[in-house]
């Protein structure tokens, strides 16, 4: 009996072996994995056969290639075969780039099949081949999962074809090695700089991807711009700060535009490598902003510390000279004139502005960082990127216009307790007029600040805080001072008559910074944003007259202060919807329609025709592209809000010689938008050094350095820069 | 001072992660916070030798070291001889809830460490150029870099292959605790990518 049951567990056994062999088959969560065989001429010494992993992904899943770059594991695999027989090393498929964040991946997603070629020995002659694999593969999307299989298969001698579609698209797929192509390497530096030669006509001219082979040497996502001369290109690969290998030789897979299949090429590495640590810094755009930067303030980013202090007071002062920040200076003389012999006053008053600008420039730098630190792509000038925030500014600027103008007073219709708060304490008004001077300034990123910025809001947050409280002290500074000596506020005439004229004069400038404010907002976010706009200044304006009426009686101050409420109350009501709509298309608020391009009857009116510039919107995309063909580039970082970039746009960038030198070098001219919040250009700026607008940056021939100009922008440093470029002539590709 | 000058650079560079020191340079400083909410900065350490470490819980890579207690011992043995031990997690944002997951993690696991830190937006992890979980950094005393890679020599996901493996931060630790130059500065780190977001 028990040796009918063994019998039977032996049947069973022997039953359920076949079907153990042919488990070829695994499927888990991420990937469905299959051993495959192809042996077009059957299995035979001398004859060509493969087995094959494919391992279909599930979208968005990833396994790694040889090098799997800067995280990762290559797929492994492990053949137990009878003895004799031999499996060959895994034929890698072209892999593909897979960036995550600032890290870089090689691999494959999709259906993938990695072929190994397969040897019998010379005297073989079995009816079939027991093959037995266990492969290993890390499978990634964000999270990573490791997974293995126990493959099993019984490979007939026969010729088997049954997957011959899937391992010629895998052999299609292999690197190609290229006849005649010649590939040298030489060490420069903290580069390995491979030059090839001999590149088939189709390819040239092309964007590169390197994949080296060899893992831990080179950098696996350099910024690489390949520098083509004919059938040649030399790339400068980033050899890694620290990398554990420095080997004689190398091997590498470059893509070359579009192409799905790779080349392969080999190189001899002619050493000595330098130490580790002894690489000098790449000589990328580090380098650049330093050398480029306006004069003495060029340093900034590498003198550190102090010298951004004195940047920042510098740049600080010289804000009070830009555009945006005239209004409230003005307001500040009226009341230099006023107290200006009272010299305790005068400099309690200056003390309470400074104090107002300091504070409020450490608090939105302060604001900034911590979005910045919790992710946001920001930069400086990032509030009036808000349209709320503008919306609120223009209504500040109308009412103060309007009281300027004497519409009103704030006295008769500030609530009694807050106007006796202001009566009892004067040097509230300079702390707050301090508060405002700061909040209309900050968009004016005055030559000289945006280097000391940039490098502030890299650097711990005291230090940070203290460049912008730097920037405040130079503000303020000029007006502390003059505070501080009464024979300055003596150089002002005496109190008299023209001060109230004076005063209403002042509302025009304050009506300007209206214009300007209600013209931001309309790029934001549209006409009937505008309109909706006006309608509630209009109203503000109605309710602070109707408010500032002298007052008569109890009963008529309660009938105004309804009726105002109510038309405030009716017109927000009706405007909030505009002034919260979606923003217009990107079609309509692109770079050209957001810079008011004239239109072609205007621009043949104030230029001859042969001196138009053509903008185009920016895109990191564009650029590469006109790089790759050897076309110079130049880039206006602006924005809407930024005064600097305007005066620029419309003096310098118009000037008829500018675009002239622009136009016969074939500059291909481009504009980043920063009006609205765009990630991408603020990822720019920060690659740049720069936190804020304007910047500009001339990318001259293929492989030089781009150049950072001033930001002051004047028409001979900008005619300068171009003597070097050379006159780009575009190959006629589509004859 | 060092550090401040560097630090704007930080930004300034082509590639992702071209401020990371080399070998045999100096550390970049930094401040931050740890998850009990505490600022730990690297200057407070000065003096000591200290040990970075890349964490991630829901790693394969670092499951297979922290289950195996394989880190808590490599952890262990630093302490006992007065290293400080400094685990970071970098996240694309790291909210309370995450950070109270991270520190229950290390806290179940007893993990020996000095500091649990929360790199919430990535700034350290570029600043040295951390790619994988785990990623390791020796620094010592004088504020220099003389180890950075892996935990070991084995670059699996497999705990099986932890016994056999050279463990490279065990070896440096002895070695410069000894005075003596670090045999293997440097190693290729294996494991999952840092989590910087995209």
């Amino acid at each position: 009996m028990a040796s009918l049951l063994r019998l039977l567990l032996l049947l069973l056994a022997v039953a359920a072996g076949p079907l153990h062999a042919q488990n070829a088959l695994v499927k888990t969560e991420h990937v469905t994995a299959e051993l495959l065989v192809h042996s077009p001429d059957g299995l035979a010494p001398g004859k060509d056969a493969w087995l094959g992993l494919r391992i279909r992904h599930i979208p968005h899943w990833h396994t790694y290639w040889k090098n799997p770059g800067d995280s990762g594991l290559a797929t492994a695999l492990a053949w137990t075969l009878p003895v004799g027989v031999e499996a060959g090393a895994v034929m890698w498929p072209t892999p593909s780039r897979l960036p995550l964040g600032p890290l870089m991946n090689y691999g494959y997603e999709g259906d993938l099949l990695l072929p190994v070629p397969l040897r019998v020995p010379a005297g073989f002659s079995g009816s079939s081949l027991p093959v037995r694999l266990h492969a290993e593969w890390l499978v990634c999307r964000e999270v990573c999962i490791p997974e293995s299989g126990e493959f099993t298969l019984e490979i007939p001698a026969r010729a088997v074809v049954a997957s011959a579609d899937l391992f010629g698209k895998a052999f299609a797929a292999q690197p190609a090695v290229t006849d005649g192509m010649f590939t040298r390497a030489r060490l420069d530096g903290g580069s390995l700089v491979v030059t090839v030669a001999g590149v088939p006509p189709a390819l040239r001219g092309q964007a590169v991807q390197v994949f080296a082979e060899e893992p831990g040497v080179v950098e696996t996502a350099p910024a690489l711009r390949p520098v083509w001369s004919g059938g040649q290109v030399v790339l400068a690969l980033p050899l890694l700060v620290n990398r554990t290998d420095s080997p004689a030789s190398m091997h590498a897979v470059l893509r070359l535009g579009s192409e799905a299949r790779g080349i392969r090429v080999a190189f001899d590495i002619p050493g000595p490598w330098p130490r580790i640590g002894a690489i000098p810094e790449p000589a990328a755009i580090t380098a650049t902003v330093t050398a480029a930067s306006v004069g003495g303030a060029g340093r900034a980013a590498g003198a550190g510390w102090l010298l951004a202090l004195a940047l920042a007071f510098v740049g600080g002062a010289i804000l009070n000279l830009m555009p945006c920040v005239f209004p409230v200076l003005s307001l500040k003389i009226l009341s230099f004139a006023r107290h200006g012999a009272d010299r305790k006053r005068a400099l309690a008053g200056g003390i309470a502005y400074t104090v107002g600008v300091v504070l409020s420039f450490v608090m939105l730098a302060g604001l900034l960082l911590a979005l910045r630190g919790s992710g946001e792509q920001l930069g400086w000038g990032f509030q009036l990127q808000s349209p709320l925030f503008v919306s609120a500014l223009a209504i500040l600027f109308t009412l103060i216009g309007l009281n300027l103008a004497g519409l009103f007073e704030f006295g008769s219709i500030l609530p009694s307790s807050v106007a006796s708060v202001r009566a009892r304490h004067p040097i509230a008004d300079d702390f707050l007029s301090g508060v405002l001077a700061v909040a209309v300034a900050s968009p004016c990123t005055a030559p000289f600040m945006g280097v000391a910025l940039g490098a502030a809001l890299t650097q711990p947050a005291p230090q940070a805080l203290a460049v912008f409280a730097a920037l405040g002290l130079g503000m303020a500074a000029p007006y502390l001072a003059a505070s501080a000596f009464p024979a300055l506020a003596r150089l002002l005439p005496r109190p008299g008559g023209w001060m109230a004229r004076f005063k209403t004069l002042m509302a025009f400038p304050m009506f300007a910074t209206v214009v300007w404010l209600v013209w931001v907002l309309g790029l934001q976010i549209g006409v009937d944003g505008v309109a909706a706009m006006l309608g509630v200044l209009l109203a503000t304006g109605f309710a602070a007259w109707l408010l500032g009426l002298p007052n008569r009686s109890q009963a008529g101050t309660l009938t105004r202060a309804v009726a105002s409420v109510a038309v405030l109350a009716a017109t927000a009501s009706w405007a909030w919807p505009a002034l919260h709509a979606a923003p217009p298309s990107p079609a309509s608020t692109d770079a050209a329609a957001a810079e008011g391009r004239a239109p072609p009857q205007a621009a043949s009116a104030t230029h001859p025709a042969n001196v138009h510039a053509d903008w185009q919107p920016w895109s990191p995309e564009t650029v590469e592209t006109a790089r790759r063909q050897g076309r110079p580039v130049f880039v206006d970082f602006t924005a809407a809000w930024c005064v600097t970039c305007q005066y620029n746009k419309r003096t310098t960038l118009a000037n008829e010689a500018v675009i002239q030198d622009f136009n016969t070098r074939n500059v291909l001219l481009l504009r980043a938008d920063w009006t609205r919040r765009d990630q991408r250009i603020t990822r720019e700026l920060n690659r740049l050094g720069r936190s804020g607008v304007p910047v500009y940056v001339l990318y001259p021939a293929p492989g030089a350095e781009p150049r950072i100009l001033s930001e002051l922008l004047s028409v001979a440093e900008v005619r300068e820069s171009l003597k070097g470029v050379a006159v780009f002539a575009p190959v006629a590709n589509n004859p | 001072m060092k550090a401040l000058i560097a630090s704007p650079l930080l930004l300034a560079c082509t590639t992702a992660f071209a401020a990371e020191p080399a070998i045999g340079q100096q550390a970049p400083a930094f401040e931050i916070t740890d998850v009990s909410g505490k600022a730990v900065s690297l200057s407070q350490f000065k003096g000591k030798h200290v040990v970075l470490e890349w964490v991630n819980p829901e790693c394969p890579f670092v499951q297979k070291h922290y289950n195996s207690a394989n880190m808590q011992t490599t952890q262990k043995h630093a302490s006992d001889k007065g290293v400080v031990w400094l685990t970071v997690q970098t996240s694309a944002q790291a909210t309370p809830k995450d950070v109270a997951a991270l520190s229950d993690w290390m806290n179940t696991r007893k993990a020996v460490t000095t500091a649990t830190l929360v790199d919430s937006g990535g700034k350290l992890g570029r600043a040295y150029g951390a790619r994988t979980t785990p990623h390791m950094y020796i620094i010592d005393p004088a504020g220099k870099l003389v180890y950075v890679g892996a935990i070991d020599s084995k670059p699996t996901s497999n705990p099986a292959d932890i016994k056999g493996a050279t463990n490279y931060v065990t070896q440096a630790l002895d070695e410069t605790l000894a005075g003596k130059p670090v045999s293997q500065p440097v190693t290729r780190p294996y494991g999952c990518s840092v989590k910087y977001g995209t």
